[in-house]
């Protein structure tokens, strides 16, 4: 099922090869898609909610000499994952079905790769496969900036593959001493069942942390992600944004949380404070910018801080609001992207002053727009909000001042959207070209409206998908408390 | 019971069927609203009717999520608080339904209009009917979104947008304080419902918790003592509150029907609901009822005193609804939930009526005309409208001093606090009964003094002009009700405190039948008083007309001080807005850009500048440099090589070997064969000779390179040997 999954959007850049005409090659690359969003609804359909471990698991013999294994299968935190991917990626091709007018096959393809490449990262349990999958997917987004992207797309992509490379390093040396320190194997659930020492949890702890900060990204490794988003294409943004960063948040709950409980313990204190501080940072940051995508993009890092610090207070509560999180900050900030994207076809320009008085003509993207803004700032009844509220609560066990500060990001986020609301939808056109704008066409609101429903739905009924993770966060919740208990650590809980 | 589901539903249908529609329902968007508004108010009536008979009631509807310990139910709790908010709701909403239907046509935005006051009215009546704190939190929040998307209706005025945006950046920093007393709430409870909460707060009166835990110290807090501040700082700022306030003047931007749902229905009654639903938990937390008092008397006193020195009839409505929630808030902090409750009331349907007034006398006139200009006749039966006025702005006051509630003015145990409450309500009642005598007098009798562009186009245009009977007949309806309602309340009271007495019970604190009628009648009287002696000076007031003008402009700073609102706009930008904005450019400039980006940079720059040093001096001049020196000495030593092997050592041999078969088959010639062995010799000669040649042809440096590879790799080797081994 799994591996289904994973050869569809190969065999999809393989039909595309035979395709000529260039209509053909966009709907062949959005049925290849669809057909991925497809299986990942049967495999969430026949996915068993209560069951704690890995399920569909499919192990085959890859490097036997090195113990490497073709390994895969999904619980409960990385089928959302999955789900968001292939939602997102579909939609990504929707928005550059005009956008993109040069070298279509190749753009398509590399969505499709770092689909493919995406899926196999969220449901690796080989080491080695997650690693060269982690690689491969930083390869599509570097061509897509570069041969795609904005007027500073090269300075852009170099930075991106350079921040990029130098996590995947850590990783890989994180990774090889898993290998040698957890009995030279790959094997994930192996790995994560040992108990290393201190002196080994510490180090390898310390190199995939890094790794992961630098994909997620934390302040203060985020500097790369403005530039990436702002110069990449529209679907460049939405992978990024939306699965890309996820990585970082899912290798923590993977990697971090089960192997080093430990060590997680003895970070999570600054991590915490990190994060509050990345919350508040971002806030500022985005409050200071000029630039729709620049501003979306700094929004991303206040988001990322909610999920760090859902994740590293380690109790029910935190750990699902921040996949929740996740989840939902896939899909409202890839609908913000989708939605500067409509904007900057037809204009051209990403600056906030380029705009105004979108209300008249374009009113339905106003709408859109509007509720996407305003799900960004976690406004209750939005997807967002569940999110928050529940890292919030979980965050309640460790400081209250934690969360009266993260409040305050929240704060910031409400007004630096409704300035952009206000700049860019309501008020008079600054210049005589917005006055003419079209409104979204059909194909424009199908690529948005998925997601405006998901954010709705989400943010009034989000039990089905916090049932879905809820065994295996209760499970990762279990190990960390066995460690909490075993070590006697000073009382983290007031 | 489940069809009262029903009664947010209808609104939230409704305003969804319009959202879908889309502009598609155009001018007939009301005909979806008023019968939905219409129907969920004839359900109300039937909840007040079901309570009335059976008691309060809940409806679970779904779990919304379960998260550890954290479960949230979709329930909705009806009792005696909700069905009489209830009904203030939804019947305002209806009122204004059908009052917008006229006021609003001609509008480009009408279906967006009624799609949102639906979801408005749906919120608030969520918010009322909501049975945990997250569903009041999240239909809080709606509410606040609905007030935005109304008050920047007219989107091209960039004021309204400006107003907008206000509203809910201040809302949204006093929902900070909600929100974090949710969360403490669940701290400390273990659970959102608020039945369960407000039973066990009497228990957990004496519980602490640890707050600083995570830095190994004791700071202990009284949960319990905390939780409803932060809960009443939301209330401060959704009831427009000191220091909150300010929003809710710049609100009046929205259209005139909004304005009656705002001040009258919805917002601005969250926060005296959400402390009177929280009333249990409230009463046990002194401190918290203190501040309150204090922060609903200082509201009260200031913005009575502001709405005086207004002259913008809309202005003086606005500060006289914050006066008002004031006195409302100050009631609560005082215990006597009843009188805010019946405040709330009252002060909904006559903000409603004076509101939808508003809109026609300002729809009447034309822009230009002061009140100078059109002096309008004084319309019948305004004796009624002022007597009306005067006793709806009273009744709570008088009820608040009519004894049933002396005992009340001590709760803060301090001779001087019990004064200053009684001298604050006393001012309240003064400020009260001169306001609304000014803004009967003004908007009936001289008209509006200023046109306020609250509908957004001007009023010149024709569909603008619109038969005011039915308006006109809705608002004699109104006004009726009102007064009906008043003097049955009134006649009542003591129905209505027994009535709402099972939604506030608490220790000590509850209102039995009787106590009503006791107690002394002096500060009834004086209250009465008070109001009449403001309503004298109002009137003496403005007999002498432009002299108040004039002894206005003599007077002192104070006026300036009032007239400008304390300054608390301007305050708040130089203070507040602008600083942050600043400071956020100044953290993106110095410390995104100048810090993290340029350390990054940096270390990218200095990787390259190293990478260059290292390719200079170790590559180019060490690496190279031996290489090549090796290279030439290799070439050095193969040039000796060639010299002393090749051509001295082989060549001698071959050349040596050559003479010598040369001179052995001389000899094998002369002794062997001449003859035939001559010509093979010859040949072998010839050979042996090109064979010769040929090797001192053969370029020397090719051996030379052989040579040194295999020099190369016999060091190679003997290295790897010499680590190995």
């Amino acid at each position: 099922m799994i591996s289904w999954m994973i050869v569809v959007p190969f065999l999809g850049i393989i039909v595309m090869a035979f395709v000529r005409d260039e209509e053909w090659i966009r709907r062949v690359a959005f049925g290849t898609t669809m057909i991925e969003f497809g299986l990942a609804l049967v495999l969430w359909k026949s996915f068993d909610s209560t069951k704690q471990g890995m399920q569909f698991v499919e192990r085959v013999e890859w490097m036997p000499t090195f113990n490497i294994q073709y390994a895969v299968g999904v619980d409960g935190i990385s089928i959302l994952m999955v789900l968001l991917t292939t939602l997102l990626c579909p939609l990504c091709i929707l928005c550059s079905w005009s956008a993109i007018t040069t070298r279509v096959r190749a753009f398509m393809s590399l969505i499709l790769l770092v689909e493919g490449a995406m899926l196999v990262v969220f449901t690796a349990l080989d080491l080695f496969l997650f690693f060269m999958l982690w690689e491969l997917t930083m390869i599509p987004m570097y061509f897509m900036i570069i041969l795609w992207g904005g007027p500073n797309r090269i300075a852009a992509g170099i930075k991106f593959v350079l921040y990029s490379l130098t996590g995947s390093l850590l990783l890989l040396l994180g990774i090889l001493g898993l290998y040698l320190e957890g009995g030279q194997t790959y094997d994930m659930l192996v790995l994560s069942e040992q108990t290393y020492s201190s002196k080994t949890q510490f180090w390898l702890f310390l190199a995939l942390f890094l790794a992961f900060a630098i994909k997620m990204p934390m302040v203060p490794f985020h500097t790369w992600l403005p530039d990436a988003h702002s110069e990449a294409p529209t679907a460049g943004s939405v992978v990024l944004a939306g699965v890309l960063l996820k990585m970082g948040g899912y290798g923590f709950l993977r990697f971090c949380l089960p192997m080093f409980p430990e060590a997680s313990m003895l970070f999570a204190p600054y991590i915490l404070w990190l994060s509050v501080l990345a919350i508040i940072y971002g806030g500022y940051m985005a409050l200071a910018q000029s630039d729709l995508k620049k501003l979306v993009a700094y929004s991303s890092v206040s988001h990322m801080g909610f999920v760090t610090l859902g994740i590293f207070v380690f109790n029910s509560q935190g750990i699902q609001g921040a996949i929740l999180q996740m989840f939902n900050h896939g899909i409202t900030t890839a609908a913000l992207f989708l939605c500067v994207g409509q904007l900057y076809d037809r204009t051209h320009s990403r600056a906030i002053s380029d705009y105004g008085g979108l209300h008249k003509p374009m009113p339905k993207f106003v709408a859109l727009f509007f509720l996407f803004s305003v799900a960004a700032f976690g406004l209750p009844g939005t997807c967002n909000f569940i999110g928050e509220f529940l890292v919030l609560v979980g965050t309640s066990y460790i400081s209250f001042a934690m969360v009266l500060l993260s409040m305050g990001g929240i704060v910031l986020a409400a007004a630096y959207m409704l300035w952009m609301l206000q700049k860019v939808a309501l008020g008079e056109a600054n210049t005589k070209a917005v006055e003419g704008l079209p409104d979204l066409s059909n194909r424009e609101l199908a690529t948005v409206i998925p997601l405006a429903i998901l954010v709705l739905w989400i943010g009034l009924y989000p039990g089905p998908l916090m049932e879905m993770m809820d065994a295996s966060v209760t499970h990762l919740v279990s190990q960390m408390g066995e460690v909490q208990i075993a070590q006697s650590y000073p009382a983290v809980y007031p | 019971m489940p069809v009262f589901v029903l009664i947010p539903l209808l609104p939230l249908l409704a305003s969804l069927i319009l959202v879908l529609g889309g502009r598609r329902w155009g001018e007939h968007s009301h005909r979806i609203g008023i019968p939905a508004i219409g129907l969920s108010f004839g359900l109300s009536v039937g909840a007040f009717l079901e309570v009335l008979r059976n008691g309060p009631f809940s409806i679970s509807l779904y779990r919304l999520f379960q998260s550890g310990s954290l479960a949230i139910d979709v329930n909705l709790y009806v009792d005696q608080l909700t069905v009489l908010i209830l009904l203030l709701v939804t019947g305002l909403s209806g009122i204004v339904h059908v009052y917008s239907s006229r006021y609003m046509i001609g509008d480009p935005r009408y279906n967006r209009f009624f799609a949102v006051i639906a979801l408005f009215t749906f919120s608030m009546v969520l918010l009322v009917m909501s049975g945990n704190l997250l569903m009041l939190l999240v239909s809080w929040e709606v509410m606040g979104i609905c007030s935005y998307l109304l008050i920047s209706h007219s989107a091209q005025r960039p004021s309204a947008c400006r107003a907008a945006t206000k509203a809910f950046l201040v809302n949204a920093v006093a929902d900070v304080g909600l929100s974090f007393g949710i969360i403490m709430t669940f701290f400390t409870f273990g659970t959102l419902d608020i039945q369960t909460i407000l039973g066990q707060a009497e228990s957990m009166k004496d519980h602490t918790i640890n707050i600083m835990g995570w830095m190994g110290l004791d700071m202990h807090i009284y949960p319990v003592t905390l939780i409803p501040f932060f809960l009443f700082l939301g209330a401060m700022g959704k009831s427009a509150q000191m220091p909150f306030h300010v929003w809710l003047p710049f609100a009046m931007e929205a259209p005139t029907p909004v304005s009656a749902l705002i001040h009258a229905a919805t917002m601005v009654n969250a926060g005296p609901f959400l402390l009177v639903r929280l009333s249990p938990l409230i009463v046990l937390s002194p401190f918290a009822m203190t501040f309150i008092a204090i922060v609903g008397a200082t509201t009260a006193v200031f913005a009575g005193i502001v709405s005086l020195t207004q002259s913008d009839i809309k202005k003086i409505l606005a500060y006289s609804t914050i006066s008002q929630i004031g006195f409302m808030i100050m009631t609560c902090g005082l215990g006597a939930f009843a009188v805010a409750v019946f405040h709330l009331l009252a002060h909904g349907c006559y903000k409603a009526f004076f509101f939808l007034s508003t809109g026609n006398a300002l729809r009447s006139v034309e822009p230009g005309h002061g009140h100078e200009a059109s002096l309008h006749p004084p319309p019948k039966g305004m004796g009624i409208l002022y007597g009306g006025a005067l006793f709806l702005a009273c009744l709570p006051p008088f009820i608040l001093f009519s004894g049933s509630y002396e005992y009340l003015w001590g709760v803060t145990g301090f001779t001087s606090a019990t004064i200053g409450f009684r001298i604050i309500g006393l001012m309240t009642v003064f400020v009260t009964s001169i306001y609304l005598f000014r803004s009967v007098t003004s908007i009936f009798v001289h008209g509006p003094k200023t046109y306020w562009p609250a509908s957004g186009h001007s009023p010149l245009e024709p569909h603008s002009i619109r038969p005011q009977f039915l308006n006109g007949s809705i608002l004699s309806s109104l006004l009726l009700a009102i007064i009906l309602l008043g003097v049955m309340l009134t006649l009542f009271w003591s129905w209505f405190a027994n009535f709402l007495a099972p939604a506030l019970t608490y220790p000590g604190m509850s209102v039995h039948e009787g106590i009503v009628d006791s107690g002394s009648k002096i500060w009834l009287l004086v209250s009465i008083g008070v109001a009449i002696a403001g309503w004298a000076f109002a009137y003496s007031r403005a007999r002498s007309g432009t002299q108040m003008v004039g002894a206005v402009n003599r007077s002192t700073r104070l006026y300036v001080l009032f007239w400008n609102k304390l300054y608390f706009d301007e305050i708040y930008d130089a203070y507040l807005v602008n600083p942050t904005i600043r400071f956020s450019h100044w953290l993106w400039r110095n410390i995104d850009i100048r810090v993290i980006d340029k350390v990054i940079h940096s270390i990218a720059i200095y990787s390259v500048v190293f990478a260059q040093w290292l390719w200079r001096v170790v590559d180019v001049n060490g690496i190279d440099r031996i290489v090549v020196g090796f290279g030439q000495q290799s070439v050095g030593m193969s040039q000796w090589l060639w010299r002393v092997v090749d051509v001295k050592g082989i060549d001698r041999i071959v050349v040596g070997l050559g003479q010598q078969s040369v001179g052995m088959s001389h000899w094998l010639w002369r002794v062997i064969d001449i003859k035939w062995l001559e010509q093979r010799i010859g040949q072998v000669g010839k050979q042996a000779d090109t064979a010769g040649k040929l090797l001192q042809a053969a370029e020397p440096r090719t051996i030379q390179h052989q040579l040194l590879v295999m020099i190369v790799w016999l060091v190679l080797a003997t290295v790897l040997l010499y680590i190995l081994v």
